[in-house]
């Protein structure tokens, strides 16, 4: 049996879906049982979630400036 | 104007379009910022980076498509990044491996001597990503913890989640192992929630 403080180190391996079978299966157990690492696991997953929309928005700063650097180089 | 699809970017690139290379840099950018430092340091990553960048523009008709447009900036970086390095001789900065951050979920601290949680995890306000991400402080707030993140741990999560290269590809970029990066990639996020979890409590990070 695995205890929370494993399932709560193996989380992220069992959201990408990086561990053995029989590990994912005994997370499941865990899960199943435990409510508290229910809810960090569901914690982490909307976390996940949320941080990457939050930082899929491209930045604007010197773009054209950063541009121009660029080209100037790439003529010498 | 955006191309949406990697050939009429491409095809842009080639014919020299301002716009679609602005939409590269755009995109891009930090991630490869964030890779070239944590490879060769803060001192040489702005410098790495706009070498890449020369290196792209001007080699852009060479490039075969055998992978990902991304996947040949990253290596581009990478290979630069690596280089410079060694030119250097400095040692590598990829030293965000050892022990877990003090006060992190994952603290012996939080947790009894079996293993279980000594205290629950605490219940949000909210767990609906909607809701969360209307909050435009909340999303300021991850911006900052994830600039506050070690140089690697960042990389990885900008590689994983923003760029969504493969853990394989990522390990070849920074030249660390699938389990380092399983690690790395486990921290930030975890950081990321503890830092949700605070601004739930308090309403700021």
């Amino acid at each position: 049996m695995l205890n929370c403080k494993q399932v709560a180190s193996l989380a992220s391996d069992y959201l990408d879906n990086n561990s053995t079978t029989k590990l994912n299966w005994k997370i499941r157990m865990h899960l199943m049982m435990c409510s508290h690492c229910r809810r960090f696991y569901r914690q982490l997953k909307v976390t996940n979630k949320v941080a990457r929309s939050a930082l899929s928005e491209p930045s604007n700063d010197n773009i054209d400036e950063l541009l121009q650097r660029i080209k100037e180089s790439a003529k010498k | 104007m955006q191309f949406k699809d990697e050939s009429a970017l491409i095809k842009a690139l080639i014919q020299g379009s301002d716009a679609a290379f602005a939409q590269l840099i755009r995109q891009h950018q930090s991630t490869m910022v964030s890779l070239a430092r944590s490879i060769a340091g803060d001192t040489f990553a702005d410098d790495i980076v706009q070498e890449a960048w020369v290196s792209v523009y001007s080699n852009i008709a060479k490039f075969e498509g055998r992978s990902s447009l991304k996947t040949w900036l990253f290596r581009i970086v990478s290979n630069i990044a690596t280089t410079r390095l060694r030119k250097e001789s400095r040692k590598t900065s990829l030293d965000q491996l050892d022990g877990e951050t003090p006060g992190s979920y994952l603290d012996s601290a939080n947790f009894r001597e079996d293993g279980h949680w000594k205290n629950p995890v605490a219940t949000w306000r909210t767990e609906s990503p909607d809701e969360l991400l209307a909050e435009q402080q909340l999303k300021e707030c991850i911006k900052k913890t994830l600039n506050r993140l070690p140089e690697t741990q960042r990389t990885v999560f900008l590689l994983k989640e923003i760029e969504q290269v493969a853990f394989e590809e990522i390990c070849e970029l920074l030249n660390i192992s699938a389990a380092n990066v399983r690690v790395l990639l486990h921290r930030a996020r975890l950081q990321l929630m503890q830092m949700i979890s605070r601004y739930q409590e308090t309403g700021s990070c």
